[in-house]
């Protein structure tokens, strides 16, 4: 039993304090947000972005039980999408959402092409060859350079908007961004609950039984990737579209390792938890700018320490969100 | 109709693990298979349910060939089993480890559930009441929300039994399920089983705890060195002298297996979880 269970039985009012807290705190964050200025608009824009990636990666990692270290190739591909689409590159100039929706189809296709090659691999083996596939995708985007402007990337994207609203600043892609995290958010959760969850929760805890109550496991394992995929397309297309610029240093596999540690330091298969692993590894580095080496040397120690005390990540997968509003409402 | 096995053999390289059976098993009854350790009897289940392959020979259930079949579509048919170690799915509640046994049925309406909530709740309820129906005959309804993996030992097995049961299978295979229990757990189990039966089912138990099969079985299939070696009623099977030979080495009392049992059960401990 955790901590934040524990104290749950012990004393209800007093956790729904916590959950009053922690919502009380995420909504006046929100609202300072705007009248921060540009550099911490853009530190918390990149930290919803790795939430939205930790959300995508999640439903492998976390629901299915699949480790999939090369989630970095569909953020490629969603950032290449948007540069492709809305730049001079290829002189192409279309809306925004509309690339969003090649983002995500895109994202969804790789997804299910990575999908199929590894569907009889688990644990370390996946691991090593999705690792290999985010990789492959990153030098891919290296060496075509009459596409991709090889390691020099793409400059000068066009600036998105949405029905005539411009999203230029930092703080339009803030909302933006926390609009489709709430929604992937959303998503995610209720995949989690719904029928489709419960069978990828079925292979992830023993994959031959769950063939054995009928869950063909090869749909299943390619849902979850497609959707795990199309999480972090949009993702990337997202963030090419903030920065106006990609290259390939962008993907590299530090990246997809970051998001598997933000969810394994938050709580594994549990999108609270993302939001903890992201707010960590994400703000602390920007909280100790400052001390320069000694930032990495820190984390390290952080990490082993969070890992020792809390084996189950900050927030255990018993505690998700329907425990968090459940909580508030008293019930 | 019924469920045939058709000169039905498995080598595993240079072991021959079932030696061209051929046999039977009619809807409505309690089928027993037993033999000694190594006899192949789960072998027979595993290449039922598709968790084997066959060798050579072959499976149908109603006409229809499941050897050709993968396991979930051989689930999907009408298969459903337990296995000879506890396979739950630990880390979720027991009421989870029934529910999503409707997977096959409810699927295609995932998105729905994703994007409707109020069909996602119907559905859920929906499939909740009948999760519970069951959960209460095994008497687990006290444990619904427990996580799979923390429950006692003989729990685990009735749970586990539930999960086969939950979709109402056409057939149902057993592998040892009162491997580990306690005297008063295998009564229980006896008459939970007995309780079961239904006229469209093809009940198959695998079991060395002869006073289970005695009081279940209305046939007993005897195997020995994967060949069937005697197939009878009850009493034909007690009154064989081959069974016991087969069993004993010597032509003893059946009170002699029942002792083997009981030794065999003691070997058993408590399944070990798989994960912490
Ligand atoms: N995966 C395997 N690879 C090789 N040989 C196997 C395999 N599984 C079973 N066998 C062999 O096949 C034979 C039959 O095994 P099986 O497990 O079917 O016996 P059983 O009747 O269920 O025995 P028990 O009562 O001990 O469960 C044994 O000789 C066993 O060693
Ligand atoms: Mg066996």
């Amino acid at each position: 039993m955790s901590v934040a269970e524990s104290l749950a039985a012990a004393r209800p009012r007093s956790s729904r304090a916590v959950a009053f807290l922690v919502f009380a705190i995420a909504i006046a964050l929100i609202a300072a947000t705007p009248f921060l200025p540009n550099y911490y608009i853009r530190v918390i824009d990149s930290l919803l972005i790795y939430i939205l990636l930790g959300i995508g990666l999640n439903i492998v990692i976390g629901y299915t039980g699949l480790l999939d270290l090369g989630f970095v190739a569909f953020y490629a591909v969603g950032a290449y999408s948007y540069a492709l689409l809305a730049s001079p590159q290829l002189d192409l100039h279309l809306p925004f959402l509309l690339i969003l929706l090649v983002a995500a189809c895109l994202g969804a296709i790789t997804g299910i092409l990575l999908g199929i090659p590894v569907l009889r691999l688990r644990g370390d083996y996946l691991a090593i060859v999705t690792l290999g596939f985010g990789e492959i995708v990153r030098i891919i985007i290296n060496n075509l350079d009459w596409l991709t402007g090889g390691p020099k990337g793409i400059a000068r994207l066009d600036k998105a908007s949405i029905l005539g609203i411009q999203i230029a600043r930092p703080v339009d892609f803030f909302w933006l961004l926390l609009v489709v995290v709430l929604l992937a958010g959303l998503v995610a959760w209720r995949l989690e609950r719904s029928i489709l969850g419960k069978a990828w929760a079925a292979i992830r805890e023993d994959q031959d039984a769950a063939r054995g109550i009928g869950i063909n496991t090869t749909n299943a394992k390619l849902a979850a990737f497609a959707t795990s995929a199309t999480i972090g397309s949009i993702a990337g297309a997202i963030f090419g579209a903030s920065q106006r610029f990609v290259s390939p240093e962008s993907f590299t596999l530090q990246e997809s390792v970051l998001i598997v540690l933000m969810i394994v330091v938050g709580g594994i298969g549990n999108i609270l938890g993302i939001v903890a692993g992201a707010a960590i590894l994400i703000l602390l580095p920007e909280v100790l700018r400052e001390f320069a080496e000694w930032r990495i040397l820190f984390l390290g120690l952080l990490m082993i320490f969070l890992i020792i005390v809390r084996p189950a990540g900050i927030v255990p997968r018993s505690f998700g969100p329907d425990k968090l509003i459940g909580r508030l409402f008293g019930k | 109709m019924t469920l045939v096995f058709d000169r039905l053999r498995k080598e595993y390289g240079q072991v021959v693990a079932i030696d061209d059976v051929t046999a039977s098993f009619a809807p409505g009854l309690i089928h027993g298979v037993i033999g000694p350790n190594g006899a192949g009897k789960s072998t027979l289940i595993n290449m039922t349910a598709g968790s084997y392959t066959v060798s050579s020979g072959s499976i149908a259930l109603d006409g229809k060939r499941l050897d050709k079949l993968k396991k979930y579509q051989i689930a999907n048919s009408g298969v459903a089993r337990t296995y000879q170690n506890i396979r739950l799915f630990d880390q979720m509640t027991a009421l989870e480890n029934l529910e999503v046994c409707f997977y096959p049925s409810d699927v295609g309406g995932t998105w729905k559930e994703v994007l409707w909530p109020p069909y996602a709740s119907a559905r859920r309820v929906h499939r909740r009441e009948k999760c519970m129906e069951i959960l209460r005959f095994f008497d687990l309804q006290g444990h619904a929300d427990a996580e799979a993996g923390s429950l006692p030992y003989g729990r685990q097995r009735m749970l586990e039994i539930a999960r086969a049961l939950v979709c109402n299978p056409r057939l149902l295979l057993l592998d040892e399920p009162a491997a580990g229990l306690n005297h008063h757990e295998t009564a229980e189990l006896t008459a939970k089983l007995a309780a079961q039966r239904s006229p469209d089912r093809i009940t198959i138990i695998v079991e060395h705890d002869m006073d289970l099969v005695m009081a279940l079985c209305d046939n007993i299939i005897v195997m020995h060195h994967g060949k069937l070696l005697f197939q009878g009623t009850p009493a034909e099977v007690q009154a064989s002298t081959d069974v016991q030979l087969a069993y004993l080495g010597t032509a003893n009392d059946i009170d002699d297996i029942r002792a083997a049992a009981q030794d065999r059960r003691a070997q058993l401990g408590i399944r070990t979880r798989r994960r912490s």
